[in-house]
């Protein structure tokens, strides 16, 4: 028998399987570039943008907006938050900071769903149940992985190169600025487009702090689309969806771009 | 003016005292190196100098001013680090104008500066390159261009030379004793390498356990070592040391042959030092000492034969020219009395 020969039944199998796979992508697509959308899968009689106009106009346009604003600002925050607080556990003998560290981690597994109601006490009180409240209760929810991962990035960045620079007159600020960022750049756009993605799909926190249509992101918006007005307008959802997953595929690639470029080493020998 | 002076500078961790005490004059454009085996207390020293270190006692002072609270950058001094520590996000270029931009110095006066170091140094075709495509040589010269265009009164090396290969490291040792001629400025330069002690210095400091042993010329300390320490120290091939008991009028070898002596002090003497280049190969009546010869490097210009004496000592011999000796054979050796260094009991030497 010819092991290596292609055989028909593994052909059937695999064709069958990429069928599967494809099936609910071309739906989809075809959905969402069909004005006259139906919900079947089937090849469009018109190819349009309309949905797509449709789902950046109006509510599900100010939803995007939101989704940009509270990612965007959770990633933000995040970076700029664990930056000033892992680079000195990353340079002083904190006693314990290990082990602090570790805990931050292990109280983040708890489920968010566990912390809601205190969460949401929280910013009740303090008059935070909008988009920055939002932004305030991911970020806080984010620092103990952010934390851990820019910790060991600072790590790797030798002493050696703070010495010359402050023995070059560099003040503190400026050997974070001009040293240790620019080398860490890798390990904070990992922590910025981890948070970015994170805060995009979160939904469970918007829906419960923002609780007017304004202040929906996409996640919510989304959820909320199916049934409105009695009928389900699958090409304006389909639309909508491609939309909100796009910036996912964009982080992705940005990702894999810094990771390329990222930390060059030092290199003593060579 | 940039003499740099320590007065009682000592060093401690806690309860730990590393450096206990280290009194010392470098002159305005001298070249002193500190030497002494792992965990000396050298490198300690020198961070102290620059200061990265705080000192826990005692003043430095460069250029007559006392400097123990002064940050580094207004010492007055550049430091070139053993991994070179290069910016590796920054073009050669820019790692050696990085001090100089922070100074806010011109920008045409950075570029002449910056190009004029690079001369010196002949790296002027890698300025636009990245750390990274460069040799290990280079790197080590970009490292030094970016002392050399600061400007500085005092250059403190912390072993330049130890992750470059042998050969480099011979090479660069030579362009940095033209670059000491070309600046006429003080050096500092920590080393455990003796070699580089020996052919750079103009003063070696020979440092032990966080003290100083011996401070002088490489000369001195080769012909003149104060103790054991120093002199096992200092030179390629490591002194040999004898145990001896004074009898008579000379010293009673292992082997029980007598060296006469006429040395002032000679009743005190417990350790006998003489370097392998000093023994030389005698006939059986003349020989000081008898043993088997257990093995033999030869270098082609020299060799080394170390020789086990029936006392158990192993003494290193270095021999002129190939000589054709056999392992295992009986080997008679010739103390001149001239290489003869004596110790006493606390291993000081004996004048």
């Amino acid at each position: 028998m010819d092991s290596t020969g292609p055989s028909r039944t593994a052909a059937i199998a695999l064709a069958f399987m990429a069928v599967i796979w494809i099936s609910p992508f071309s739906w989809l697509i075809l959905n969402a570039f069909n004005p006259l959308s139906t919900g079947q899968l089937e090849i469009p009689r018109a190819v349009g943008l309309d949905n797509f106009a449709l789902a950046v106009s109006g509510n599900a346009g100010r939803q995007f907006i939101n989704s940009m604003l509270i990612a965007a600002g959770t990633a933000t925050l995040s970076v700029i938050v664990g930056i000033s607080a892992a680079y000195p556990l990353s340079r002083l003998r904190i006693p314990g900071r290990n082990a602090f560290l570790w805990t931050l981690v292990l109280l983040r597994m708890l489920p968010s769903a566990g912390v809601l109601v205190p969460l949401y006490f929280a910013a009740q009180r303090s008059g935070l149940l909008n988009q920055l409240g939002v932004i305030i209760a991911l970020t806080v929810l984010n620092l103990p992985f952010t934390l851990l991962l820019l910790k060991n990035f600072f790590d790797t960045v030798p002493i050696e190169l703070e010495e010359a620079a402050y023995v070059e007159g560099a003040s503190l600020l400026q050997i974070v600025t001009k040293i240790v960022l620019p080398m860490s750049r890798a390990g904070i756009a990992v922590v910025w487009f981890y948070s970015f993605t994170g805060a995009w799909n979160e939904f469970l926190l918007p829906l419960i702090f923002a609780r007017v249509q304004d202040a929906f992101p996409m996640s919510v918006g989304l959820y909320a689309a199916f049934g409105q007005q009695g009928a389900i307008n699958y090409g304006f959802l389909t639309a909508f969806s491609i939309i909100y997953a796009a910036p996912a595929v964009g982080v992705y690639f940005l990702l894999r771009r810094n990771m390329n470029t990222g930390f060059a080493g030092v290199g003593v020998k060579g | 003016m940039s003499d740099v002076s320590l007065r009682g500078v000592r060093k401690s961790y806690g309860s730990v005292e590393v450096v206990h005490g280290v009194d010392l004059d470098i002159k305005s454009g001298e070249f002193v190196v500190f030497v002494g085996p792992s965990g000396c207390g050298k490198s300690t020293l020198l961070r102290m100098i620059a200061g990265l270190e705080p000192i826990s006692g005692g003043d430095i002072s460069i250029g007559g001013k006392v400097v123990n609270d002064i940050p580094s950058p207004q010492r007055g001094i550049a430091m070139v680090f053993q991994s070179y520590a290069l910016y590796p996000h920054m073009s050669v270029y820019e790692n050696m104008a990085f001090g100089l931009k922070l100074a806010k110095t011109p920008k045409a006066e950075v570029e002449q500066r910056v190009r004029e170091a690079a001369r010196i140094l002949q790296i002027e075709d890698y300025l636009e390159r990245m750390p990274k495509a460069l040799s290990g040589g280079q790197r080590q010269r970009v490292a030094i261009g970016r002392a050399i265009v600061r400007n500085p009164k005092v250059f403190l090396f912390d072993e330049p030379l130890s992750n470059l290969d042998a050969s480099l490291r011979a090479q660069t040792r030579i362009e940095i004793a033209k670059l000491h001629d070309t600046l006429d400025a003080t050096m500092i330069y920590v080393t455990h390498d003796q070699v580089e002690a020996m052919t750079l210095a103009d003063r070696i400091v020979v440092l032990n356990a966080g003290i100083i042993e011996q401070v002088g010329s490489p000369l001195e300390l080769y012909r003149n070592p104060v103790n054991t320490f120093v002199a096992g120290f200092i030179a390629s091939q490591r002194m040999n040391f004898l145990t001896v008991t004074p009898s008579g009028d000379g010293l009673l070898l292992p082997g029980n042959r007598l060296l006469t002596l006429s040395h002032a002090q000679r009743e005190n003497a417990r350790t006998l030092g003489v370097r392998p280049e000093h023994l030389q190969l005698a006939s059986p009546e003349a020989a000081h000492f008898s043993g088997t010869l257990s093995v033999i490097e030869q270098f082609g210009e020299y060799a080394l034969a170390y020789v086990e004496l029936p006392s158990g000592d192993l003494v290193t011999v270095k021999l002129d020219g190939a000589p054709d000796l056999q392992l295992h054979q009986t080997i008679h050796i010739g103390l001149p009395a001239e290489g003869v260094h004596l110790f006493d009991e606390a291993g000081r030497a004996l004048r």
